[in-house]
């Protein structure tokens, strides 16, 4: 069990000109400092989405275990294979329509991480479950100034319909923190930084510090009474909605307690982004130093990030593609197009190799920061064409803290779920569970 | 348009007597016997048993798949409780959807008995006997609600929302409530933007002088600061304030100067509070305090200002909405007030945020035409597209034009560089002027090169998309998705070089599987294939000529854009139908159920009557009953 952040200042306002009460800090818990905790870096997880499959062919090793030959699309990995495990035959049932019907990319997208089926839904009841990032984060979160981070490019569809019936928050979200909550991404990269970074005036005094946060938690006591007070007003579904926002209270009340004795966040030389960039490549590097820069510091253990919604229809003409991604995707074993998958498949790839360097590039106790990490990469969705949702395209990378032993390419039997990964990789994170989503129990052979 | 509901219509298992029809012969075969007169499909008789044979085998039981269980309908009253669920059957079944294709499949006959008696029982509607106006959930403010919000409350407009996470959209509109979900990141914008907005709004003089109307002394302090908070959170609850709230708001400007502080850092801090709380962040609607409260409710006299002044300007309700609540007048003097509104320049959020999304010109912006193949496409003209049709929608309705100008009109919106790209000549500046079309190809929103654009492929026109898109948003009558697998043109090099695009597509449409889906799509779609895949005017695609002719499945056909217009303006009710369904799903922030089948009914009808003029279409949508009451809470599952 974790050591939860004890919040004992619930101030009782007892209504009448009665002044608001200031929260004693000095009552609360201190975090748990770094130094108390055992002297090995602290495990970290990332999971990163991919769209609209692979093409296998350029992305399979054609033989097992240790030294393999790199096929085309994993090629820009080679300087980091040796942390990198090539997973084959996973299975996303959940992905699947059992009896639901057309919209596997809402689906693939939405029971990626959760390894439940979405309800069908344009709107009314939306319901999956939690995803593996949150139930790690919900543990571990109280350990470091945020939770978790969820990090993407592009934000959802801003009109029409999604996918088939689908409500967009099922295309465009793919940690969810409860069955109907899904945790919007942020896609601007300054915004992150200001978020990981901010709130630290320079030259503040302590003690003028530690008023305004104060001031901050009587602002979050007096809205939570609010909709306290609200209950007993609304319906079901209305309570749902303020239960929402009252979970985001409380959530943001223990990270202003805590940023009083808060690390002083290092930013490792990071300049502010401006902005988001004009170019893809640089838009996902950036978030990726960003994810580099937060794990290092320790601000967070738990990141999402997703390179592109599923059906993402980008152009990717800067490497030759114009061709929209989705269209390609549906390549009715057109050579050509297969081929252009690949250099699709091969960039995203880059991409991850850019961001698996960054991390080993950080020394850390007992070895790197990708030593301590446990990177899954991958897609709901095997070959776009056929949009089946066995034979998934997924990588490890990290060590997960010395329990994964890399640089192997391992097959599992045919439909395996992706969820037992996600149950080992919970394991390995120190916040194990009995069943995630549709998992039969850990994979074996990874350590 | 996918109806959901679980309510139970008890009302309705009166009327099943109708249907029932006198009983058999106890030793008839318990054949099912074919539909003569839909309405008078037996439903034990004549849909159980094709249920049993090809549904319950999943669908039944205590786990029933999906969650559907078929066999506890044993007649027509139990059946009739749950209209929503027939109408998901039915759906699946037209859709082919279900049962799954590996599972034994029932004939066609079979299927259409099913859909028929759904027909049946969903078209007569008891409009008397099923009242029910429906329950919208919560609605948060999005991302612009809140920009115009923060802009008409504080006086302050720098678009803080900007910086929040994208809202989701549900039902092709992102101002829905069950779909607006606030996780932490948003709650800590929303709080971080409070301390902005509150600091700007009292560093500026005039927006100070407004929030700080009276300057308090040592005697009258506590007066002043309730004085204060209470006049700016009745705007931002946009309702009256109970007297205990004013006195925890005040209970700020003690805290501060407990601390040390000054009054006015109270006032921000109470400033902040407001802007943080739900009363401000949700639209919030109380059910009465009352017993029977599982009936229907007007909303009261606020909570429509409310609702009318979010429908029609995305922000909150000005001083005169206001006051006319206060006198509990808003609902006497409302055909008044929804064409003032319509008038004001703040009716422009309909153009930005309806328009934008029922015609998903947002998409405009996400679009990458090939630069190669469409070198005169460049930022400047993607602009002037959304500039056409936006200013062609606010002409609609500034105008109060009839809506049928969105098929057909003679004229449009055009500046130097869109007039240039339609080969219009005579447009000078980048200021949009208003041309006329007459006798040319172009008019109405289906040539328009925005939606000739989203509807296009990077490299390519599509017609499908394009089909596609006139069905789901002009006709209201969306084709079914493709089947998983469905196969794709051929890229094949032979065929390829033996014929163009269309050609390919018949062969396509030749699968048996396709077909019946692609006879609506793709002659739609090849009306306008004249306009390239951004919309410029061409008489060949590549080295083939184009023949934008068309044959659609009611034997109907037509030659090129002009023709492929006057069909649709034929389809006007469907038409009517359609944007009233997307306007009333926009106005009320919830998808629609059957039983808003009643007063969509009443709106378009009233509407017609009116010459399907704009404003007319919007009067009887606030004068409906989904817009004006609320079903009580034990109605909310």
């Amino acid at each position: 069990m974790s050591k939860h952040l004890r919040i004992s200042r619930r101030t009782v306002l007892k209504g009448f000109g009665t002044a608001i009460a200031l929260p004693l800090l000095e009552a609360m818990n201190p975090v748990v400092s770094l130094a108390a905790e055992a002297k090995a870096a602290p495990r970290r997880m990332a999971c990163i989405f991919i769209p609209n499959g692979a093409n296998m062919d350029g992305w399979t090793p054609a033989t097992e275990g240790k030294g393999f030959a790199l096929p085309a699309s994993l090629e820009p990995l080679k300087p980091v294979q040796h942390d990198v495990l090539v997973l084959s035959g996973l299975t996303l049932d959940k992905a699947r329509p059992h009896g639901d019907g057309p919209g596997d990319h809402a689906r693939s997208m939405a029971s990626f991480l959760t390894g439940r089926q979405a309800r069908k839904t344009q709107g009314a009841d939306i319901r999956i479950g939690i995803s593996v990032d949150q139930v790690a984060a919900q543990q571990l979160g109280s350990r470091t100034r945020f939770p978790s981070l969820e990090l993407g490019i592009e934000r959802g569809l801003n009109s029409g319909n999604c996918d088939s019936g689908y409500s967009c928050a099922y295309s465009s979200n793919i940690s969810w923190k409860a069955e109907s909550t899904p945790m919007a991404k942020e896609v601007n990269p300054r915004l992150v930084f200001e978020r990981l970074f901010g709130g630290i005036v320079a030259g503040e005094a302590k003690a003028s510090r530690a008023k305004r946060e104060r001031f901050k938690l009587s602002i979050l006591d007096f809205v939570m009474e609010d909709a306290n007070n609200l209950r007993g007003r609304l319906g079901a579904n209305d309570q749902r909605k303020l239960d929402e926002y009252l979970s985001a209270v409380r959530e943001l009340e223990v990270r202003i307690a805590r940023a009083e004795s808060a690390n002083t966040a290092t930013t490792a030389g990071m300049p502010m982004p401006a902005g988001i960039p004009t170019s893809y490549q640089e838009h996902i590097r950036l978030m990726c130093d960003l994810l580099v820069v937060a794990f290092r510091g320790d601000l967070t253990r738990v990141a999402t990030f997703v390179f592109a919604n599923d059906g993402s229809n980008r152009s990717y003409r800067f490497i030759g593609v114009p061709e929209g991604h989705h269209d390609l995707s549906h390549h009715g074993g057109n050579k050509d197009k297969l081929a252009k998958l690949v250099q699709i498949n091969r960039f995203h790839i880059g991409q991850l190799g850019y961001l698996l360097e960054k991390l080993k590039g950080v020394k850390e106790v007992g070895g790197t920061l990708l030593d301590s990490c446990m990177v899954v990469y991958g897609s709901g969705i095997g070959d776009g064409n056929r949009h089946n949702h066995d034979e998934l395209p997924i990588l490890l990378a990290g060590k997960g803290g010395g329990t994964f032993k890399t640089g192997r390419h391992v097959r599992f039997p045919k439909e395996t779920p992706l969820t037992n990964l996600y149950l080992t990789m919970l394991d390995r994170m120190g916040t194990p569970t009995k069943v995630f989503g549709d998992s039969t129990g850990q994979l074996e052979g990874l350590s | 348009m996918p109806y959901r509901f679980g309510l139970v219509l008890l009302a309705l298992s009166a009327l099943a007597v109708l249907w029932h029809e006198p009983a058999r012969p106890a030793d008839q075969p318990a054949k099912v016997a074919a539909p003569k007169n839909p309405e008078r499909i037996d439903f034990a008789k004549q849909v159980v048993p094709i249920l049993d044979q090809y549904c319950n085998r999943c669908h039944s039981g205590a786990k029933p798949r999906g969650g559907i269980a078929l066999d506890r309908y044993k007649d027509d009253a139990a059946a009739l409780k749950d209209l929503g669920v027939w109408d998901r059957v039915a759906q699946r079944l037209r859709a082919h959807e279900m049962p799954p294709a590996k599972r034994p499949q029932p004939k066609q006959t079979e299927a259409d008995q099913i859909t028929s008696w759904v027909d049946g029982i969903l078209g007569t509607t008891d409009c008397v006997r099923i009242k029910n106006p429906g329950r919208v959930t919560l609605r948060r403010l999005n991302r612009t609600e809140y920009n115009n919000t923060i802009r008409d409350l504080v006086g302050v407009n720098f678009r803080p929302a900007d910086d929040f996470p994208a809202d989701d959209v549900g039902y092709g509109f992102d101002n829905i409530g069950d779909v607006l979900s606030l996780p932490p990141l948003l709650l800590e914008k929303y709080l971080a933007a409070a301390e902005k907005i509150v600091t700007a709004a009292l560093d500026k003089p005039e927006t100070r002088a407004r929030i700080l109307f009276i300057k308090p002394t040592d005697k009258n302090k506590d007066e002043c600061a309730r004085k204060i908070l209470e006049r700016f959170a009745r705007r931002a609850y946009r309702r009256p304030l109970a007297t205990p709230e004013v006195e925890r708001l005040a209970g700020f400007v003690k805290l501060a100067e407990a601390q040390g502080d000054s009054f006015e850092k109270g006032i921000e801090l109470a400033l902040e509070a407001i802007l943080t709380s739900p009363h401000f962040l949700f639209r919030i609607e109380r059910d009465p305090r009352r017993p029977k409260e599982q009936l229907d409710y007007q909303v009261n006299e606020y909570e429509l200002a409310t609702r009318l002044s979010y429908f029609l300007w995305s922000t909150m309700p000005d001083a005169e909405l206001f006051s006319l609540a206060e006198q509990g007048a808003l609902r006497k003097n409302l055909v008044t007030q929804v064409r003032r509104m319509l008038r004001d320049f703040k009716a422009h959020a309909l153009v930005e945020n309806f328009a934008g999304q029922w015609l998903q010109l947002r998409n405009l912006k996400n679009v990458t035409p090939d630069p190669d193949l469409f070198p005169k496409f460049d930022e400047a003209l993607r602009a002037a597209m959304l500039g056409e049709t936006e200013r062609f929608f606010e002409s609609i309705v500034a105008e109060d034009r009839s809506v049928l100008d969105f098929l057909d009109a003679d004229f449009t919106f055009l500046n130097e560089r869109l007039a240039r790209h339609y080969g219009i000549v005579g447009i000078k500046g980048d200021q949009f002027q208003r041309v006329s079309l007459k006798g040319g190809p172009r008019g109405g929103i289906v040539t328009q090169a925005s939606i000739l654009t989203i509807t296009s492929n990077p490299t390519r026109t599509s017609p499908v998309k394009r089909g596609k898109w006139i069905l789901e948003n002009i006709l209201g009558t969306p084709p079914p998705p493709p089947p998983p697998g469905a196969g794709e043109l051929s890229e094949d090099k032979k065929v390829v070089l033996s014929g163009s695009l269309r050609k390919r597509m018949e062969q396509h449409r030749a699968n048996p599987n396709c077909a019946t889906c692609h006879q609506r799509m793709d002659p739609l779609g090849f009306g306008l294939e004249n306009f390239d895949a951004v919309g410029g005017w061409r008489d060949r695609d590549g080295e083939f000529p184009i023949d934008a002719s068309g044959v659609l499945p009611d034997g109907k056909s037509f030659q090129g854009p002009t023709e492929l217009k006057a069909i649709l303006k034929g389809k006007h009710e469907a038409f009517c139908r359609c944007l009233t369904e997307r306007l009333v799903t926009y106005a009320l922030g919830r998808g629609l159920e059957a039983y808003d089948k009643c007063a969509l009914d009443e709106i378009t009808k009233g509407a017609a009557r009116n010459g399907y003029r704009f404003s007319s279409l919007v009067i009887e949508i606030v004068k409906s009953d989904p817009f004006q009451k609320r079903r009580g809470r034990r109605g909310d599952k």
